[in-house]
C-alpha cells in the first residue's frame, strides 16, 4: 500500500474544508491517500499520484480528455470527486500497456495518425477501449455516435475512427 | 553531396509514422500542466467582471486569509513592468495589472497564490471589487469606435475600379460576415515559473519558446541566458500560443514575489478571454464581370474589431488581391477599437474571413453568368503573381481544380438549384479555390554526429500537432545518410537554436532549410577533417563530391571510396562534430519569382434536410498544392484537421458577446459549439504540383490552407441545394428552414 499527503505547509492553519482518506486502486495498485474534499478524480491523478495520462480539456465534464476506466466503465474523472471513489478500480492510459507492450488501440492510433497535438488521446484511447466492452465499436454510425463525447479539436476524427475500426476487425478476424 | 532529388532516397516524403507517437501514445508525453515543482504553488486568476471603467476598491484580504493563501496580487501591490518587446508579430500585449482601468471584460485584476489549486481557486473568489463602470463599445459598428485605417499598410488598388465596374455584364455587391471566434486548443493553457536567484525556468504553452524568453527577460529586466523556456508538447494552439499573453507574466511575477515555484492553469472560460481569438468582421465585397466570364473589377472592404489598447494582424481582404487576374481591383481594411479581449491569430487569420466573403461572391457572379463556378475560377486564373508581375515559384492552382474536380466528381453536379436528392435530402455541390499567402522568417538548427554514428539535430522549435518532430527527423536522416531510428530530433527548449514561432504556415519551411544547411555544414565539417587524412578514402573531396549514405559518406562516382562517420570521429579521437545551419526567407525581387504559399481547391458535397433544417457535410475532396510535402500522412492529418477547423467555422463556431456587459455568453464548452466525431466524415486529401522553387527543399506550409475555402465551400453547397445564399457565418438551423 502506498500513502500519499497532501502537502501542508508547518503551522498552516488546516483547511476548514475537511480532508478525506481515501484508497484508490489504480492500474491494479492501492494507494492510501488522505485529500482535500474538493479533490477531483482527475487531480488526485494527476496532481496527487503523478499519473499525468488522463488530461484536462475544460474541467467541465465536455471535451472526454480526461476520460478513465472505473470498474471497467468510462468517466469523466474532471466530474468525479476523488472521495466517490474509495476502493473501485481505476484505469488510466499508462494501465493499459502490458508489461510494456502497447494495447492494440494505441498503436493502431499511432499507425492511423489519429492525433496531431496529442492532447485528447488519451482520453480517446480510453474511450475507444471502453466502446469495445460497451459493444459499440461494431457500426460505423455506432463509433461516430459514441466516440462523440471526446473533442478532438486537432481534427483527427477520421483517423480516430479508422484506429477503431482496424482494432475491431483485428479482433473479428482473431476470433474467427 | 546528397540531393533531395535523388530517387535511390525513400525517406522523404513517406508517410512514416510521428516519431513521438510511442510517447503521445502512452501519456509519455509531457505538456506544460504535467510538470511539477518540488515545493511548487498553485496560482489562480481573478477576472474583471465589466467591460469598461475603474476599479474603485479592491479587497484581498479575506483572500489573503483563507487556508493555503501565500499572496494575493492586485495592481496596489504589483510591481511596475515595462511592457514586452516588439515582436515578428507586433508588438506584446501591454503588462497586466499595472493600473485601476478596465479594457474588457475578463482583464486579470489579481492573482491568488496558494498551496493548492482547489485554495487557490477558493481565495480567488473571496476578493471583493467595487467598480465604477463606463459604457463599453463592444458592437463592431459602434460608430463611437476608432477606426484604423489600413493598418497593415496592405490596402492595394490596381486599375480603375469604377470603369471596371462600368464594363462588367453582371455585378454583384454584397455584405458578408463573420463572428468572432475561440482557438480552444484543448490543452489548457498553462504557465510553470521557478526562480533561482535572477535566473527563471518557464514551461509555458507557447508555439514560440523564444519569443516567451524575450518577454520575460525584458519585462523582468534579466538577462535572456538566464530565461529558458520549456515547450517541448503543447496541447494545440492554432495561434493562441504565438504571443506572451498576461497570465504567463503574472505568474513569473507571483513566483518571484513568494519564492517558489508557481503553476497556473487557465480554467476554460479564462481561455475565451485571456489569449486571443479570431475577430468578427463585416465585409463589402463587389465583383464585375462580362457576359463570358472575365473579371473586370472586384472591390473588397473589410473590417474587424481590435482591443482598445492592443494589436492584432488581420488584414482580411489583402487575400483578394492575389486571388484572380483582375485588372481592376481595390482592397481597403480597417479596424475598429472596442471593449474586448485581444484578438489575435486563430488558424488561418484573415484568410479564413477574406475567402469566405470572396470565395462566396465568386460563386454569386458565377450563378448570375449561369457558369460553372469551376470554369469561372479557370477562366480567371492569376498565372502571374498579380500585386508583384512575376512568376510563381510554384503553383499547381489548376491541377488542384481539375483533380480535385475529378476525384469529387463535379462533372455529375446538374446546375440547377434544388435539382440534386437523395430521397429526402437535398444535395449540393460547392468548390472554393483557395490562395494561401507566403510567410517566412529566419530559423537556425543545429546537428551533431556522435561517436556512434547516431545524430542528433536541434532546434527551439515547437511542434502543435504539425509533425515538426518527425518530419525534420526524416529530413535529418535524409541529408546525413542515416536511418530514422539513428537520428533524433529535438525542439521546445529556448536553449537550443534559434527557430521562429509555428505559425502562419512558416514554420516547415524556415526549419527545414535550417536542418538542411546544418546537415550539409556537418558533412563538410567532415571533409574538413580528413582533407590531409592520407588514411581515408575521402581525403580532399568537396562536398559535392559526396554522397552521404549508410552511415557513411562516400564519392558519388565511386562509392567504394568512402568510410564512416564513426571511423572519422574514431581515427581522429573525436567524440562528435556539431554544424549550425540557417535560412532566410528567399526576396522575391532577387529570386525573380513570388514566393508562393500553398494553394488549395474544396469540393464540398452538403445534405440538406428541408424540413427540419438539418445541414451535413457528406463528402469533401480537398486538393493541395504544399510543394514538397515531407510525409504524406502528417501533412494529411494537417490538411483534414484544417478542414475539420473550416467545418467548425462554416457550421459551428461562434464567440457570443453579450452586447450590455461584454461578458461572454459561452465561454464553455458546453455553449461554445465544436464539432464532435459524429459531425466529420471521412474525408479525401490529395496531394498536386511539386517542390517550390523558392527554396532548397521546396516545402510550403500546410497548417493553415486546409481550414480555408471550407466555409465558402459549404455556403455555395448550400446555395446550390437550396437557392439560399448565406452570408452570415456560422450556417446554422434557423437560416435553413425552408
Ligand atoms: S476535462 Fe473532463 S471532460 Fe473535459
Ligand atoms: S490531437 Fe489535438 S485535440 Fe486531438
Amino acid at each position: 500500500m502506498k500513502h500519499v499527503d497532501t502537502p501542508t505547509r508547518p503551522g498552516e492553519a488546516t483547511s476548514e474544508i475537511p480532508d478525506v482518506e481515501v484508497t484508490l486502486n489504480v492500474n491494479g495498485d492501492p494507494y492510501r491517500m488522505r485529500l482535500d474534499s474538493r479533490v477531483t478524480l482527475l487531480d488526485a491523478l494527476r496532481d496527487h499520484l503523478g499519473l499525468t495520462g488522463a488530461k484536462k480539456g475544460c474541467d467541465q465534464g465536455a471535451c472526454g480528455a480526461c476520460t478513465v476506466l472505473v470498474d471497467g466503465k468510462r468517466i469523466v474523472s474532471c466530474l468525479a470527486l476523488a472521495a466517490q471513489y474509495d476502493g473501485r478500480e481505476i484505469t488510466t492510459l499508462e494501465g493499459l500497456t502490458d508489461d510494456g507492450e502497447p494495447h492494440p488501440l494505441q498503436k493502431a492510433f499511432a499507425r492511423h495518425d489519429a492525433f496531431q497535438c496529442g492532447y485528447c488521446t488519451p482520453g480517446q484511447i480510453m474511450s475507444a477501449v471502453s466502446l469495445q466492452a460497451e459493444g459499440r465499436a461494431g457500426t460505423d454510425a455506432d463509433i461516430c455516435e459514441f466516440m462523440s463525447g471526446n473533442i478532438c479539436r486537432c481534427g483527427a476524427y477520421p483517423n480516430i475512427r479508422a484506429a477503431i475500426r482496424d482494432v475491431v476487425s483485428e479482433a473479428n478476424d482473431a476470433s474467427v | 553531396m546528397t540531393t533531395l532529388e535523388d530517387p535511390t532516397r525513400t525517406v522523404i516524403g513517406e508517410g512514416v509514422d510521428r516519431v513521438d507517437a510511442p510517447l503521445k501514445t502512452t501519456g509519455a508525453a509531457h505538456y506544460p500542466n504535467d510538470y511539477t515543482y518540488p515545493g511548487m504553488v498553485h496560482a489562480a486568476l481573478v477576472g474583471s467582471t465589466i467591460a469598461a471603467g475603474r476599479i474603485r476598491s479592491i479587497d484581498a484580504s479575506e483572500a489573503q486569509r483563507a487556508p493555503g493563501v501565500l499572496t494575493v496580487i492586485t495592481h496596489l501591490t504589483a510591481p511596475q513592468l515595462e511592457r514586452g518587446p516588439m515582436t515578428l508579430l507586433g508588438p506584446s500585449p501591454p503588462a497586466p495589472m499595472q493600473d485601476d482601468r478596465i479594457l474588457h471584460y475578463g482583464q486579470h485584476i489579481a492573482v491568488v497564490v496558494a498551496d493548492s489549486p482547489e485554495q487557490a481557486r477558493h481565495a480567488a473568489s473571496l476578493v471583493n471589487v467595487e467598480y465604477e463602470p463606463a459604457e463599453a463599445l463592444l458592437d463592431i459598428e459602434d460608430p463611437r469606435a476608432e477606426i484604423l485605417e489600413n493598418p497593415w499598410g496592405l490596402d492595394s488598388e490596381r486599375g480603375d475600379v469604377s470603369a471596371g465596374f462600368a464594363q462588367a455584364d453582371v455585378v454583384v455587391d454584397e455584405r458578408y460576415t463573420t463572428p468572432d471566434n475561440t482557438n480552444n486548443p484543448l490543452g489548457l493553457f498553462t504557465s510553470i515559473a521557478s526562480w533561482h536567484g535572477d535566473s527563471v525556468t518557464v514551461h509555458d504553452s507557447t508555439q514560440w519558446p523564444h519569443n516567451v524568453r524575450t518577454s520575460i527577460a525584458q519585462i523582468f529586466r534579466i538577462p535572456e541566458s538566464g530565461v529558458r523556456v520549456l515547450a517541448p508538447f503543447v496541447g494545440g494552439g492554432f495561434g493562441a500560443g504565438l504571443r506572451v499573453w498576461c497570465h504567463t507574466i503574472l505568474t513569473a511575477m507571483a513566483a518571484r514575489e513568494v519564492k517558489r515555484p508557481v503553476k497556473l492553469v487557465l480554467t476554460r472560460p479564462q481561455m475565451f478571454t485571456s489569449v486571443g481569438h479570431r475577430p468578427n468582421s463585416v465585409q463589402h465585397i463587389k465583383i464585375g464581370a462580362t457576359s463570358s466570364g472575365d473579371l473586370t473589377a472586384i472591390e473588397h472592404r473589410a473590417i474587424s474589431s481590435v482591443a482598445m489598447e492592443d494589436d492584432d494582424y488581420e488584414p482580411v481582404a489583402a487575400g483578394s488581391a492575389v486571388a484572380y487576374e483582375c485588372p481592376n481591383l481595390l482592397t481597403h481594411d480597417r479596424q475598429a477599437r472596442l471593449n474586448i479581449p485581444c484578438p489575435g491569430s486563430m488558424r488561418a487569420p484573415a484568410e479564413g474571413q477574406g475567402n469566405f466573403a470572396l470565395e462566396s461572391a465568386i460563386d454569386e457572379v458565377a450563378h448570375a453568368l449561369g457558369m460553372d463556378p469551376l470554369e469561372l475560377r479557370l477562366r480567371n486564373y492569376a498565372e502571374q503573381h498579380p500585386v508583384l508581375g512575376l512568376p510563381w515559384s510554384s503553383k499547381a492552382l489548376r491541377e488542384c481544380y481539375t483533380l480535385g474536380a475529378e476525384r469529387f466528381g463535379w462533372s455529375r453536379r446538374t446546375p440547377a438549384i434544388g435539382s440534386m436528392r437523395d430521397g429526402d435530402w437535398l444535395v449540393g455541390y460547392g468548390l472554393a479555390g483557395v490562395s494561401y499567402p507566403f510567410y517566412q522568417v529566419p530559423c537556425q538548427a543545429r546537428a551533431s554526429l556522435r561517436r556512434d554514428g547516431s545524430a542528433y539535430v536541434t532546434s527551439a522549435a515547437t511542434d502543435i500537432g504539425t509533425g515538426t518532430y518527425t518530419v525534420m527527423t526524416q529530413l535529418a536522416a535524409e541529408c546525413l545518410g542515416l536511418d530514422l531510428n539513428r537520428v533524433r530530433f529535438d525542439l521546445g527548449d529556448s536553449d537550443m537554436p534559434y527557430s521562429p514561432q509555428a505559425g502562419g504556415s512558416g514554420l516547415t519551411g524556415a526549419l527545414a532549410n535550417a536542418v538542411h544547411m546544418a546537415c550539409g555544414n556537418l558533412v563538410r565539417e567532415f571533409l574538413d577533417i580528413v582533407r590531409d587524412d592520407d588514411a581515408s578514402p575521402l581525403r580532399g573531396a568537396a562536398a559535392e563530391e559526396v554522397t552521404a549514405s549508410g552511415g557513411r559518406l562516400h564519392r558519388t562516382d565511386a562509392p567504394d571510396q568512402g568510410e564512416a562517420y564513426t571511423d572519422i570521429l574514431n581515427r581522429h579521437g573525436l567524440e562528435e562534430l556539431s554544424a549550425d545551419g540557417r535560412s532566410t526567407p528567399p526576396d522575391p525581387q532577387k529570386i525573380g519569382m513570388a514566393t508562393a504559399g500553398a494553394f488549395g481547391a474544396k469540393f464540398v458535397e452538403v445534405r440538406i434536410d428541408p424540413q427540419l433544417g438539418l445541414l451535413r457535410v457528406a463528402r469533401v475532396v480537398s486538393a493541395i498544392d504544399g510543394g514538397r510535402i515531407l510525409n504524406e500522412k502528417t501533412a494529411s492529418s494537417q490538411i483534414t484537421g484544417g478542414t475539420v477547423g473550416g467545418i467548425s467555422q462554416a457550421m459551428f463556431e461562434e464567440t457570443a458577446t453579450d452586447a450590455g456587459t461584454g461578458r461572454i455568453a459561452n465561454a464553455t464548452f458546453g455553449d461554445y459549439l465544436m464539432p464532435v466525431n459524429a459531425d466529420i466524415p471521412d474525408m479525401e486529401v490529395i496531394f498536386c504540383g511539386g517542390p517550390d522553387r523558392a527554396t532548397t527543399v521546396g516545402t510550403k506550409g500546410v497548417g493553415e490552407v486546409g481550414l480555408v475555402g471550407m466555409a465558402a465551400a459549404i455556403g455555395n453547397a448550400i446555395h446550390h441545394a437550396t437557392g439560399r445564399r448565406l452570408r452570415s457565418l456560422p450556417f446554422t438551423i434557423d437560416q435553413l428552414l425552408l
